[in-house]
């Protein structure tokens, strides 16, 4: 008896070791980096620039970027996610499922390798925002596709009955009637997206380029500065100050992530209450 | 809420006419095609990768020939040397020989480690988290997972080569060099090295199997767990004969996802692996080189490249790179497909 | 009757034409003041301030990076229209970009090869100041070690592995050399430091040059305990964390390599002579090699004969492609690289000695002038 006991207790223990092994290295990271991040925190951090002590174009070029991604992957998977709920049948439902998984593997430096190649350099767009954004694009369109369709999928089938009965056409059902049930799900597919968008750097560095001034809304042409650049640099430029820049870029790049977090907790805990509210 | 605390609205008002129409029948054909076309777009666009990565390789392919997969060297040759080389009719530098094996090597053994190790970790802790963690400790806990997974590779890279990596090298790798393993000794240097990019490469991957596998834990029904306990099973004998095969196929599936992704970890595994190419590691404390990191770390050289084989070569690493995270990718979708169904059908509240 | 009258006319009308367009002396820009300083010989440029505002954009080698950052605000107070954006990321990307166009100016210490030239009609490297190498080690309380390239060549194959090898004790006499082990540090970029270096190993050391030779990313014999690191700031840092450890730093970085306690090493040079890399050493081996430079500037400078000459010393290259998109474009880059080699203007002691360069030879002037006065759009 007391054996099992004693086998009971070594096993939760390997599982705390286990769980320990997770949260050490996550804290450990976490406070590295606002630790090392702490000499160059301040108000010039965000009202500078990269070629002075700040990372203002960086953080405003990580949120353009965001905002390309939002729109793009955003609109496109959507739209794709409810086609796929909503719209296909049969063979060729899987046959465009399928492929969105697959494209869900690719390694984020293929899709870079394959945009430098041919949106900077062939079409001649050159180190850009939309290069860059089209790239990140398709490294989380998978995601919000997947979300999307499964958001739809769990909305409960009598309200398109419903609808058909009441002489529906399916665009106003699909906008009106299930679109807004499904939304939280559609929005942590979002923030997922986001979050992805925001840590990358593989597809970016091939595609954005750089720039010590604050990005301009043009398209091609003109290079982007991003957060996970500057934390990138650190490894090649010398001094303790731009340690402390890179640091503080990987501080806000958390920090983005965290507020990113929050709201999909949020939106979640939105969503539970809703459906308890479907239902009847 | 419910409807009966809903104010009623004043049954003698005549009804509203209705201030827009709602689009019709007719408006759908039009929103169905756009649709359409957007549900065609990740298909078309991983059509167009696959494309262009073959094309873009093609070149690199007649010329490298079998060789690419036997040869040891990886290099673009003498750029600044008179004459070239030339193939089966494709030209590159004097001296140029492209081969993949010490980069296949690097790439899957470290994956491969970094899964073996984060199997165990992950499953663990999300057996602990699921079962153990009281529900008011979960949410704030249950961040931890979140966090890691969004921490972006770049500060997992740098992370490893100056606080892990060094860390690691002054403790537990002199304890392992000194046990003279084989493989498992030699110089452990700073910290830069294969099992250090393993160790970093596992604990980015611990997220995708960890919440997968809390979720499965989750949904294990209470009946047969709580039927177990009855018996007299302990805790951790319950979660061994009624979790563990709950969940297994699941795990396994997520396991592979974490397999591909370490399969394709570009950033983190640049700045820790040391970049050693041409040979093989001698020892896990060696520098190495991985598919996805040398074609990050030589893009720059291989575009002073006139002839264009070394861009060409890149490509080709990249292929074969595509052609193993698919095999990956695929393998754990469709694990994770054959398990959905398979869930004992108790159902709710019974 | 007419074809006798036409033919002095066709002749004069031929004359004419040839004489017009060799001169290549036009009207120059007055809303500012010229960049025309006293060592622009037979080639007068067009330069000035362009009407509209430019950015260059550069980036590259991580040698000639600080030189050109000390340069973006004195250049912009004399042509307010003119703002240089320089980057690093080594010489192979220099190169590269400047080649695909995403950069104006690729900042490069290797000179373009046959290939790249061929393959790129109207690419130019123009140099625009001479540096050096030196080579750094971390020996606490060993100073002004003596190093050969056959030696340096010999440990980055491996075949030196101890710092108290026979070989570095021989060049060495009366020093306590340390058991420890030699740790050699290489660039991972494509880099125009490993060019220079690989150059000079190759001129030492046959097996070097019949194995890996010389370029800006080569195939490095694999040495066990070899390290890498991106950019000079990281082989300062890599070599700093790392006892025992040798490396190849360019010389606009030695103020860092020197904080960070490296030891300078002193290098022999073709005449057998043990120097360190300073402003002396470096003009006597440019003055030796810069005689006979090709029209297309593509010289190399490693192991000059002269019992003064630093053997690693190479010209600092912009890669630029001679045709630009727009008028205001070539103007600002030929302002800015006229203004650069100028000893009024970039070239001044002021900003070449913070990063131990020296000053174009006026020997080499005309050319650079030449190669100049081809941008155009």
């Amino acid at each position: 008896m007391t054996a099992r006991r004693v086998r009971n207790a070594a096993f939760w223990s390997a599982c705390s070791l286990a769980f320990l092994c997770v949260a050490a290295p996550t804290l450990s990271m976490l406070i590295s980096v606002f630790h090392q991040a702490v000499p160059a925190l301040g108000w010039s951090l965000l009202f500078k620039r990269t070629n002075s002590i700040g990372i203002q174009n960086a953080i405003l070029g990580t949120l353009l970027l965001l905002l390309g991604v939002l729109i793009l992957a955003g609109g496109v998977g959507v739209a794709a996610g409810v086609y796929l709920a909503e719209f296909a049948t049969g063979r060729h439902e899987r046959f465009l499922r399928f492929f969105s998984e697959i494209l869900a593997g690719m390694p984020s430096i293929v899709i870079g390798y394959i945009g430098y190649i041919t949106l900077v350099v062939q079409f001649h767009w050159g180190f850009s925002l939309a290069a860059a954004v089209i790239s990140l694009s398709i490294l989380v369109l998978p995601y919000v596709v997947k979300t999307t369709e499964v958001a739809l999928r769990q909305v409960p089938t009598f309200l398109r009955e419903a609808s058909a009965g009441l002489g529906l056409s399916s665009t106003t059902t699909v906008w009106r009637i299930l679109l807004p049930p499904a939304l939280p799900g559609i929005v942590s597919g979002l923030i997922v997206a986001l979050a992805i968008s925001t840590g990358e750097l593989a597809p970016l560095l091939f595609t954005a380029g750089f720039s010590d001034q604050n990005p301009s809304l043009a398209l091609v042409h003109h290079q982007l500065p991003y957060l996970t650049n500057v934390i990138f640099t650190d490894l090649s430029l010398p001094g303790a100050r731009a340690r402390a820049t890179s640091a503080a870029a990987g501080a806000v790049t958390l920090v983005l992530l965290i507020i990113l977090i929050a709201v999909g907790r949020l939106v979640s805990r939105g969503a539970r209450r809703a459906t308890a509210r479907m239902t009847i | 809420m419910s409807i009966t605390t809903e104010a009623r609205p004043e049954p003698s008002a005549p009804p509203r006419p209705a201030r827009r129409r709602l689009p019709g029948i007719g408006a759908d054909r039009s929103v169905r095609s756009v649709l359409l076309v957007a549900a065609i777009i990740p298909t078309a666009a991983l059509a167009f990768l696959i494309y262009q990565m073959v094309k873009t390789a093609w070149p690199a392919v007649i010329f490298n020939g079998v060789g690419f997969f036997t040869t040891k060297t990886f290099t673009i040759g003498n750029l600044y040397a008179t004459g070239t080389e030339v193939h089966h009719g494709y030209t590159a530098a004097k001296g140029a020989s492209y081969g993949i094996l010490p980069l296949v090597f690097g790439t899957v053994v470290s994956s491969f480690i970094a899964v073996i190790l984060a199997v165990p970790v992950s499953v663990g802790g999300a057996i602990l988290l699921a079962e153990r963690i009281p529900v008011r400790l979960q949410g704030v806990l249950g961040t931890f997972l979140e966090l890691l997974a969004g921490i972006p590779s770049v500060v997992f890279g740098l992370w490893g080569i100056y606080t892990f990596g060094p860390l690691l090298s002054r403790t537990l790798y002199k304890w392992i060099a000194a046990l003279h393993i084989p493989w498992f000794t030699g110089p452990t240097g700073a910290g830069e090295g294969m099992l250090t990019a393993s160790l970093v490469l596992a604990v980015m991957i611990v997220p995708i199997i960890a919440s997968t596998t809390r979720e499965l834990v989750r949904s294990v029904p209470a009946i047969s767990k709580e039927g177990a306990l009855a018996l007299g099973l302990t805790s951790s004998e319950t979660v061994r004969i009624v979790t563990i095969p709950y969940v297994r196929t699941g795990v396994v599936a997520a396991s592979i996802l974490g397999l591909a992704r370490a399969l394709g970890e570009t950033i983190a595994v640049l700045i820790i692996s040391g970049n050693f190419l041409n040979a093989y590691p001698h020892s896990i404390f060696d520098p190495f080189s991985t598919m996805a990191s040398t074609i990050a770390a030589f893009l720059d050289s291989a575009l002073t490249d006139s002839t264009g084989m070394a861009v060409h070569s890149l490509a080709e690493v990249g292929l074969v790179l595509l052609a193993i995270t698919l095999v990956a990718n695929l393998a754990g979708r469709m694990l994770s497909r054959r398990f959905s169904g398979a869930g004992l059908p108790v159902g709710r509240g019974v | 009757m007419n074809r006798l009258v036409a033919i002095p006319f066709i002749l004069c009308a031929t004359t004419l034409a040839a004489c017009g367009s060799s001169s290549k002396t036009t009207s120059s820009n007055t809303s500012s003041t010229t960049a025309a300083s006293t060592n622009t010989t037979a080639v007068t440029l067009t330069t000035g301030n362009p009407s509209a505002a430019v950015t260059i954009n550069e980036d590259g080698s991580s040698l000639l990076y600080p030189f050109l950052q000390e340069l973006v605000s004195p250049l912009t107070a004399q042509y307010s229209n003119i703002t240089l954006a320089p980057a690093p990321g080594g010489s192979g990307k220099g190169i590269a970009d400047a080649i695909a166009g995403t950069v104006q100016m690729g900042g490069s210490d290797a000179y373009l090869n046959s290939g790249q030239l061929s393959a790129n009609p109207g690419l130019m490297n123009i140099p625009i100041a001479v540096s050096a190498q030196s080579v750094y080690y971390n020996l606490p309380g060993v100073t002004n070690l003596k190093l050969t390239g056959d030696i340096l060549a010999q440990i980055y194959q491996g075949k030196i592995t101890k710092w108290n090898d026979a070989a570095i004790a021989a060049v060495n006499p009366g020093v306590t050399l340390p058991t420890t082990t030699v740790v050699p540090v290489r660039r991972i970029d494509g880099s125009g430091d490993t060019f220079i270096f690989t150059s000079f190993l190759s001129a030492t050391n046959t097996a070097w040059q019949n194995g890996p030779a010389f370029g800006t990313s080569v195939t490095w014999p694999g040495v066990s305990n070899e390290l890498t690191a991106n950019g000079n700031p990281g082989m300062v840092q890599t070599c700093k964390a790392t006892p025992g450890c040798v490396a190849y730093i360019g010389v606009s970085a030695g103020a860092a390599a020197q904080a960070a306690g490296l030891g300078q090493s002193m290098l022999q040079n073709k005449s057998g002579q043990f120097v360190q890399a300073n402003s002396a050493t470096i003009t006597a081996a440019v003055s030796a090699g810069s005689s006979n430079v090709p029209p297309d500037l593509a010289q190399p400078l490693i192991y000059e004969p002269g019992a003064q000459a630093y053997p690693i010393v190479n010209f600092e290259y912009l890669v630029v492609k001679a045709t630009q998109a727009n008028a205001s474009t070539a103007e600002a880059i030929r302002t800015f690289l006229a203004w650069a080699i100028s000893t009024s203007g970039g070239s001044t002691p002021q900003y070449l000695a913070k990063e131990n360069f020296v000053a174009l030879p006026t020997s080499v002037l005309p050319a650079v002038n030449a190669a100049i006065a081809k941008i155009t759009p």
